[in-house]
Parts: structure tokens; C-alpha cells; sequence
């Protein structure tokens, strides 16, 4: 295979990405900061940027990878991946904006008051998120194998070196644009060639009975042992996975209100879902053209081989350079967001080197390229995992931990610290060894091993039992605030409560609606007591939330957070 | 440390709403709409895989060329999230948001 012209392109989306970054920065340094700029920008752009880092490498190669090796069963893992999308709509997004919580950590520690859990959860968010950035180096290495046979590590060094000059100079607010360009680049990149395959695969079989007998194994659904209970268990952990994923859960905070969050949410769907049926149409293309694969144990490779099984020359070249282009967007987008969100855990709470904004954003870029280089180095030790399986695990991991503490710490009062932490354990030591068993091929026979293969429907519903059980327990333990908290969760978003001063809602306020006057004792006046009672200044950049790293100095004063709370 | 920090739940107008029946109601609303929409589109995927594993013949049956009753059922899966979206963005524009937006004029004025 000639492969020039898909190096090419692979360069070009590099540059171009790098290119459009720069071009974000620049702009959104001329608004106040990047959360106002976002609202400039209206829905479609946002919900752009939201399915851009959305669909991964999973997404562009694994489902079609999926729909071939093992058929049509498959489907859900797109329809899981757009579902979990609306539960986290309708039962998270809109209490989670108003705690004022960014990210998952703050959550627990606002809703739990408690710092251990706060730990927990940031430990959790390192794990998932290198556990989810694993696959997309995977893909990135495949990728660049596929087209120019050089060796796995090229491609997943790239995408490093490209994330890293991506993340590096402006933190969160130079990816948002990156995104949306990523989105439209994916989407095209599919559609083009496919339009090229079907005419191909139309004008070629002119008796359709050559495919028939081709998917005659393929059109029954749901074969093989234990075929519920797998696919009940994908299908719990891509529903209640989504919420729990770092990178997802933040982007709902570039929406303006709670409206615009519905708004955003619908053009969402219609992008995933219009985006999903392309890699099935792919993986079913496969199935007529390209079956042999899954016996070479390519099956992931599909997307980017079927070009040239059904043309030669300069059309075959310049569509597998299109694919190739998309293919390595949606791994540049989707570990740009993960990078930025890890990295901003890592450096707000598992190190610190000093305090102050300078040391924030130091701190920062140091935390941005660990986790690069350790995600690099495990991606090396995994290979060999199917790039889909290890994302569905990585889902099961966050539907066992993170969906409950959400779903329980909004909803029931009675979460305690204990409780949230156990639960999480449990759930998390069950997914992670699931994880660790499939990473390393260690073979557990019988039911064991099915559960192993497909935690969740397994670990989703124990994490959430021992969290209620263990919560009932220790009720004497329950959280100092709970009442207050819980109104704040669940207030109407209009009732000036000042829950916290670092959403874009705040200057939606301001602008539309009578300013009421702030009630003396809202949460975040508590919470600014109690701090300046242990001593700690709202000012230190380092104990806000992550992308206070990269703001000016006196928008983090603007942004004194619950966060800064340590009890 | 903090644990000095004035504890002044009593006279929090926050926990003061949280007690009112407005509230109350409100919440209430949210849950009867929600809880049931959620219950019932997770039970149409869970029928889905059902029919897939006890209705075999039925889900392997042709309907036009390769297209089976399984792979139609399974698209609509995309179509029926998007209009549950559709539905529960369309109540909460109509119904919910003018009522939280009326008890949040009228909490506004108490304080």
C-alpha cells in the first residue's frame, strides 16, 4: 500500500489542530475568560465540541471493528454511549452546575464534606482517565501501523507530542475550538468515503446472493453463552459509565443555563447518533469484503483497510488518507480533553509544589506531561486488548463508582462519607480487577471469568448497595450540611443563592434578570468562613479548580470556590 | 478546624425553602415526570435484549433483503433517545422552568 498521501494527512490534522488551538487561545484571550467566550458561541458549536471529544478512537475504529468480529449485537455500544448522554442530562448535569462543583472530586467533597473522599475520587478520575487514554494511544499506534507498517509506538508518540504542544500553552480554553473542528473533520471523513464504498460495493454484486450467504451467520442477534447477561452488563455500563467520566461532565459547564443545556444536549444526539450509523455501515461493508480480518485479529483496522479492498490507485490512496486524517483527530480530541482533565486532578490534588498562580500553571504543564508519558508507557505494557474492550471496561469502572456517588449524592440525603468511600471501593476493586485481569490475559474460568470479561451488571449494582448499606450505618456520620447542600443541588437555577461564583450563569444573571440581593448566608459565604478560618487564602490558584490554572489573576480572585475548602 | 466556623443552620433561608411546600412540590413534580420516563425507556432497552436472546426466530426474521427485525429494532434504539430528549427538553421548557422560575420571584421577595 502506498501511504504517502496518508502520512500527509496525518501531518495535516496536526498541524491544523495546533494551528486552530492557537487560533482559540487568541480569541478567547480577548473575552474575560474561556466560560464567557463559550457562551458566545452558540449551541451547535458547543454541542460540536462536546461530541469532538466524545467520540474516540473507540468510536472511529472499535465499533466498526466490533460490528464485524462479532455483529450486529454490537449496536450497543453506540446506543449505550448516546443513551448514558441523556441520564447524565436528566439526572446530573443540571444539580451538579448548580452545586458549583467542577469537577468530580469537588463534588465529593462538597456533597460529603469530607477530604478522604475527595482523594478517593481524584485518585479515581487518574485511573479512568489513563485508563481511557490507553485505547486512544492504542488506536494511534494501529493507526499509523496500518498505513506505513512502521512500529506501534510512532503513532502513539505522536499523538503524545501533539497533545502535550496542544495542552501545553493554554490549558482548557484553547481545546473547545480544537473540538468542534475535530467533530466536523471525524464526520467527513467517514462520510466521504462511504459514499465512495457503497457505490463501489452497489455497481459490484450485481446478484445479491453473494451477501446473503456472506451474513447469513451475522442477522440473528445475540449468539453465544452468556449472551444476556454480557449484553446487559455493556449495556449498564455504557448507561451509567458516561456521567462518570472526567472529561464529559465538565463540558456541560460551557452551556449557559439550564436551557441551553437541554439545547445543547438534543444537537448532541442527533450528532452522535447521525455520527454512530457511519462505523456501523463500515463494520457491515466489512462483513462482505473484509471478514478475513477478524481471523488476523485486525478486526479494529477495518475502517482504514476497506478503501483499498475495493479500489486501486489514487482513489484508494486519497480515501484511506481521509480516514486516516479522521481517525487521528478522534484520537488527538478525545486525549486532549482527557489530559486536560487528569492533569488538572493531578496538579489541584495528588501534588503540590508551592503555592500561587505561577506555581499552578508550573504545576500544571509538569502534571500534563506525566500523565502523558505514564499513559505512553502503559498503552506500551496493554497492548494487544481490542481497542472497544478496553473501553467498555474503562465504562464499567466509572458506572461502579462515579455513577452512584453522583446518583446517590444527589438524590438521597442520606450518603454519607463512608458510605460514598466504601461503595466506591468495592465497586472500583471489582471493575479494576476486571480491567487488570483482561489487560494482562489472566484466564479465570466459569462465571467468574464472565463476570470478569463484563463487571457491571456485577459491580454497578454492589457499589450501589454497599453505599446505601454502609451509609444506613454510619447515618450518625452524616455530613454537617447535608440540608443546605442538598437545597443547593436542587433549587431552582433563577434563586440567586450565589452557589458559587465561577459559572457562566452568573453573568447570564447579571445581564437578564433583576439582581436580587445575595443572601447573607449562602453556601459559598459559609464556605469562604470557614476557610479563612483554617488559615487558607481564596486567592492560591492551586486549591481552585482546574482551569483556574490558566486564568488571569483577578478572574481567580472572582472564583473563590467551595473547593477551597480542606476541613 | 472549621468546625468553629458559625454553625447558623437555623436561621438559613436556604434551609428555610428547603422546608417550604413549594419546595416541596416542585421536587416532587420533577420526580413524578422523570422517574417514570427514565423506568420506562430503560425498560424498552432491556425489552431489546430480551426479544434479541427468547425471540430469535422473530428478531432473525427478514423484513427486506439482509434486513432483519433485529437491526430496525435496534436503530429505532437511537431514534427513541432522541425523542425522549425531545420530550423531557420540551416539558421542562414548558412546565417545569416557568414554575421554578415563579418560586424563585417569590423566594426572591422574601428575602
Amino acid at each position: 500500500m502506498s501511504n504517502a498521501a496518508s502520512i500527509v494527512a496525518v501531518v495535516l490534522v496536526s498541524i491544523a489542530s495546533l494551528a486552530v488551538g492557537a487560533f482559540g487561545l487568541r480569541l478567547s484571550r480577548t473575552m474575560s475568560d474561556f466560560y464567557v467566550a463559550s457562551r458566545g458561541v452558540g449551541p451547535v458549536l458547543n454541542a460540536s465540541a462536546i461530541s469532538g471529544e466524545y467520540l474516540s478512537a473507540a468510536s472511529f475504529l472499535g465499533v466498526a471493528g466490533l460490528i464485524l468480529a462479532r455483529g450486529v449485537d454490537m449496536l450497543w455500544l453506540p446506543v449505550g454511549w448516546t443513551a448514558g448522554y441523556l441520564l447524565l442530562l436528566v439526572f446530573v448535569a443540571a444539580p451538579l452546575r448548580r452545586s458549583g462543583a467542577y469537577t468530580l472530586p469537588d463534588f465529593a467533597q462538597l456533597r460529603l464534606e469530607s477530604v478522604v473522599a475527595r482523594r478517593a475520587s481524584s485518585l479515581l478520575v487518574v485511573a479512568i482517565g489513563l485508563l481511557y487514554l490507553i485505547p486512544q494511544f492504542q488506536g494511534a499506534g494501529l493507526t499509523l501501523r496500518t498505513l506505513t507498517g512502521a512500529p506501534s509506538w510512532v503513532g502513539q508518540l505522536a499523538v503524545a507530542v501533539v497533545v502535550c504542544l496542544n495542552v501545553l500553552p493554554g490549558g482548557m480554553r484553547s481545546v473547545t475550538l480544537v473540538q468542534a473542528f475535530h467533530y466536523w473533520l471525524k464526520l467527513l471523513a467517514l462520510l466521504t468515503p462511504l459514499f465512495f464504498l457503497l457505490g463501489a460495493l452497489g455497481g459490484r454484486s450485481g446478484d445479491p446472493d453473494v451477501g446473503a450467504v456472506f451474513v447469513a451467520d451475522w442477522v440473528e442477534p445475540l449468539r453465544g453463552d452468556h449472551a444476556l447477561y454480557l449484553t446487559y452488563s455493556l449495556v449498564l455500563a455504557t448507561f451509567f459509565g458516561t456521567m462518570g467520566l472526567p472529561h464529559v461532565v465538565v463540558r456541560f459547564y460551557t452551556n449557559r443555563d439550564g436551557r441551553a443545556a437541554r439545547r445543547a444536549t438534543l444537537a448532541v444526539l442527533v450528532l452522535l447518533s447521525g455520527f454512530y450509523l457511519l462505523p456501523v455501515l463500515y463494520g457491515v461493508i466489512g462483513r462482505y469484503v473484509a471478514s478475513d480480518l477478524v481471523a488476523a485479529g485486525r478486526a479494529d483496522s477495518v475502517v482504514l483497510e476497506l478503501p483499498s479492498r475495493l479500489f486501486d490507485g489514487p482513489v484508494a490512496e486519497g480515501l484511506t488518507a481521509l480516514l486516516a486524517a479522521g481517525a487521528f483527530a478522534a484520537f488527538l480530541s478525545t486525549s486532549t480533553g482527557l489530559v486536560v482533565s487528569v492533569a488538572g486532578v493531578v496538579s489541584q490534588d495528588l501534588v503540590r509544589w508551592g503555592a500561587g498562580h505561577r506555581q499552578g500553571i508550573r504545576t500544571f504543564r509538569l502534571s500534563t506531561v506525566a500523565v502523558v508519558a505514564v499513559s505512553l508507557l502503559l498503552t506500551i505494557v496493554s497492548a494487544g486488548v481490542p481497542v472497544a474492550h478496553a473501553v467498555e471496561l474503562t465504562f464499567a469502572v466509572a458506572a461502579s463508582t462515579f455513577c452512584p456517588m453522583l446518583l446517590l449524592g444527589i438524590w438521597w440525603r442520606g450518603l454519607t462519607a463512608r458510605g460514598a468511600i466504601a461503595g466506591m471501593v468495592v465497586g472500583g476493586g471489582l471493575s479494576m480487577g476486571a480491567v487488570v485481569s483482561t489487560t494482562f490475559g489472566i484466564a479465570t474460568g466459569g462465571w467468574f471469568g464472565v463476570v470478569m470479561t463484563q463487571p457491571a451488571a456485577v459491580s454497578v449494582p454492589l457499589s450501589f448497595a454497599t453505599m446505601v448499606l454502609v451509609s444506613v450505618a454510619t447515618r450518625a456520620s452524616a455530613p454537617e450540611h447535608v440540608a443546605r447542600t442538598m437545597v443547593r443541588l436542587h433549587a431552582p437555577e433563577h434563586i440567586d443563592l450565589n452557589r458559587g461564583s465561577f459559572h457562566p450563569e452568573r453573568w447570564y444573571r447579571r445581564a437578564s434578570a433583576p439582581v436580587s440581593p445575595v443572601s447573607p448566608v449562602s453556601p459559598v459565604t459559609h464556605v469562604n468562613q470557614s476557610s479563612a478560618a483554617n488559615g487558607a487564602t481564596t486567592e492560591g490558584t492551586d486549591s481552585g479548580t482546574q482551569h483556574t490554572a490558566y486564568d488571569s489573576g483577578d478572574t481567580t480572585a472572582r472564583r473563590s470556590q467551595p473547593t477551597a475548602r480542606r476541613d | 478546624m472549621s468546625k468553629d466556623a458559625p454553625e447558623r443552620v437555623v436561621d438559613d433561608p436556604n434551609v428555610a425553602m428547603q422546608d417550604s411546600p413549594e419546595f416541596a412540590q416542585l421536587r416532587s413534580k420533577f420526580r413524578k415526570f422523570v422517574f417514570p420516563l427514565t423506568a420506562l425507556f430503560l425498560a424498552w432497552y432491556f425489552l431489546y435484549v430480551l426479544l434479541s436472546v427468547f425471540a430469535k426466530d422473530f428478531m432473525g426474521t427478514r423484513v427486506i433483503g439482509n434486513v432483519t427485525w433485529g437491526l430496525i429494532l435496534g436503530l429505532l434504539q437511537f431514534v427513541s433517545t432522541f425523542t425522549i430528549t425531545m420530550v423531557y427538553a420540551r416539558w421542562a421548557d414548558r412546565v417545569f422552568d416557568p414554575e421554578a422560575e415563579a418560586l424563585a420571584r417569590k423566594m426572591g421577595g422574601q428575602q
